[in-house]
């Protein structure tokens, strides 16, 4: 775009008093620089592509590649603990995206248009998730459902999950419920709707690509998080990403490859629909989704 | 009409004050649900530093200072001091690689600039886990990237990246990288271009250019990114795991070993606590910086 607005637009306004000579040079492509950009996708793919070109190895090793098979998918699919695993997860992330996904709409819409004290205080609590680490998140949680007597479970990572994604769908809500004309409310509202009616009628549809398209990001996040899952889980039916951490830790095992190809197809399938979602409706989509801006 | 106007201005003044009600209801379930869940349990943790365990584990809440006290062990403070050293070359690093990244895709990118940050953003929210382990396959004795280094002669037989500083750090960049590119980004591509032009127009040499004119405009944009990949690289422990040895701990896998192997919680909760207490540190600094750069701006 940059590039685009200062060649066409502005390069004709402007009358010739720079040489031409230097013009073409400033506007050349420094080869450092894409070389540099070149190999930071290199390396940023080379892990991805190892994972995925494995998953498919006939064979055990991490290095040689031996020949195409679907022998780990197969490993996989007949390993009731990781399936069941990957249960708990979808019915983890479930929960906790219709959960936050309510209470964060909510929230944002209610911090936008209070002006009180409680607005701002209730801000500050949003944005401590945030720039709180997820260990000390996973630790406090943990303490809090010890400290209450509440054995671990698949519940207590849903409740924790639910507390550490309102804060994404309030940050991603709150910019477009800003960005909304609060006179289309009132509008409604003279024309005889209630104040319900009118944020039911009026503003959700509005808000509904941004609030769809924060849902499937949450879901994704939830799906993928394993720190917090990783504190509050109990032992028995533990999710996806906690079982493949103590597959990890305890070295290779080709099933992970299989398992981690298809979390990483399906993550990537996710966000690139919550990056499309607002313009399906027409609207600017983009990454300003995960940014929040 | 003259006469339907106030009648309509003092309804709407009435709805306000009963909107204001409302809205407030709407602000109640989510921010009691995380002060319950969160500001609550944040405050456990500081309580169960001071606190102890009984034989079961579970927590008990009291006055001791063992936890406190056992941070002074010689032991804590280096890898404190390790950590603290990963996550500001890992700050460092990230600044090094994203700046000429974030610039080639702002201003060389034309009409794929979107399609390229995308390209980046979406792999790096994808599971953190999996690409750590592909992350550590990549950089093992035999991956990819020694082999290319031996082949160039940068490299022998005994260069090692895994078990060592160099691997957990590497894993950190590759890990949160990400979150210094799109503050960058963002402010690369609200820079003004016609300011490089003006800057070489006034015979300034690129690097000077770059030096006095663009760097400045985007001192706010990498000093985000500096806080926001310091923050979870300082606490994480995933990547001293998967990339280092015993000799490469950070204060993540020690908070993780007191609270899993070692069941020892209320120094588990202090170490914790010393973590949020750096991490309060840096963000105190980086929150008067931008105050100071806003009130130099507004001169």
């Amino acid at each position: 775009m940059t590039l685009v607005r200062e060649s066409s637009a502005a390069a004709p306004a402007r009358p010739a008093v720079r040489p031409r000579r230097r013009r073409g040079r400033a506007d050349r492509r420094p080869r450092v620089l894409v070389a540099v950009t070149a190999l930071f996708f290199a390396l940023l793919y080379l892990p991805i592509g190892v994972v995925a070109l494995f998953s498919f190895n006939s064979e055990k090793s991490l290095t040689v590649f031996g020949g195409f098979s679907l022998r780990w998918y197969r490993a996989f699919a007949h390993d009731d603990v990781l399936i069941s695993s990957l249960g708990t997860s979808l019915r983890i992330s479930l929960v906790a995206m219709a959960g936050s996904v309510v209470l964060g709409v909510a929230l944002a819409l209610g911090l936008v248009r209070c002006r009180t004290r409680l607005g701002s205080l209730a801000g500050l609590v949003m944005l401590v998730p945030l720039i709180t680490p997820e260990i000390v998140t996973g630790v406090a949680s943990m303490l809090l459902f010890k400290g209450l007597g509440v054995a671990l479970s698949t519940g207590t990572v849903m409740l924790s999950e639910i507390t550490f994604s309102i804060s994404y769908v309030t940050v991603i809500l709150r910019s477009r419920v800003a960005a909304l004309n609060p006179e289309v409310e009132e509008a409604a509202m003279d024309l005889g709707a209630t104040r319900w009616q009118a944020v039911r009628l009026v503003t959700l549809p509005a808000l509904l690509p941004a609030v769809l398209a924060s849902a499937v990001l949450i879901f994704a996040l939830v799906f993928d998080d394993f720190v917090l899952a990783y504190f509050t889980t109990g032992v028995d039916p533990q999710p996806l990403s906690v079982r493949i951490y103590s597959a990890i830790r305890f070295g290779v095992q080709p099933t992970i490859n299989a398992v981690g190809t298809l979390m990483l197809a399906g993550s990537v399938c996710l966000i690139a629909l919550a990056l499309f979602i607002p313009r399906l409706f027409g609207r600017r989509g983009g990454l300003d989704i995960l940014s929040g801006e | 009409m003259a006469l339907l106007r106030p009648s309509s201005r003092s309804r709407r003044r009435k709805a306000d004050s009963g909107g204001n009600r409302m809205w407030i209801w709407f602000m109640l379930p989510g921010t009691l649900w995380m002060t319950g869940f969160l500001i609550a349990s944040l405050i456990l943790v500081a309580v169960l530093a001071v606190g102890t365990t009984d034989e079961l584990g579970n927590p008990r809440f009291g006055f001791d200072l063992t936890g406190v006290r056992a941070l002074a062990d010689p032991a804590y403070t280096e890898v404190l001091v390790r950590s603290l050293g990963y996550a500001l070359l890992t700050c460092l690093i990230c600044l090094l690689i994203a700046y000429p990244v974030a610039y080639t895709i702002a201003l060389h990118g034309g009409r794929y600039k979107n399609a390229l940050i995308a390209a980046i953003v979406v792999p790096f929210f994808a599971n953190y886990l999996v690409r750590m382990y592909g992350w550590s396959v990549v950089l093992s004795d035999d991956g990819p990237v020694l082999r290319a280094l031996r082949a160039i002669g940068l490299a022998d037989g005994d260069t090692k990246i895994l078990n060592t500083g160099v691997g957990v750090i590497a894993g950190l960049v590759y890990g949160f990288v990400v979150f210094m590119i799109i503050p960058l980004y963002a402010a690369l591509e609200r820079l003004d271009v016609s300011l490089i032009e003006a800057g070489r127009d006034l015979y300034g040499g690129p690097v000077r250019t770059f030096l006095f004119v663009t760097l400045p405009a985007t001192r706010q944009g990498a000093a985000a990114g500096l806080v926001l990949v310091f923050l979870p690289a300082m606490g994480d422990f995933v990547s001293a795991q998967l990339m280092g040895g015993p000799d490469q701990i950070m204060i993540g896998n020690l908070i993780q070993d007191k609270f899993f192997q070692g069941q020892n919680w209320p120094l588990g909760s202090a170490l914790t606590m010393l973590l949020m207490l750096v991490l309060l540190v840096g963000m105190f600094g980086y929150l008067r910086r931008t105050r100071k750069d806003e009130a130099e701006a507004r001169r």
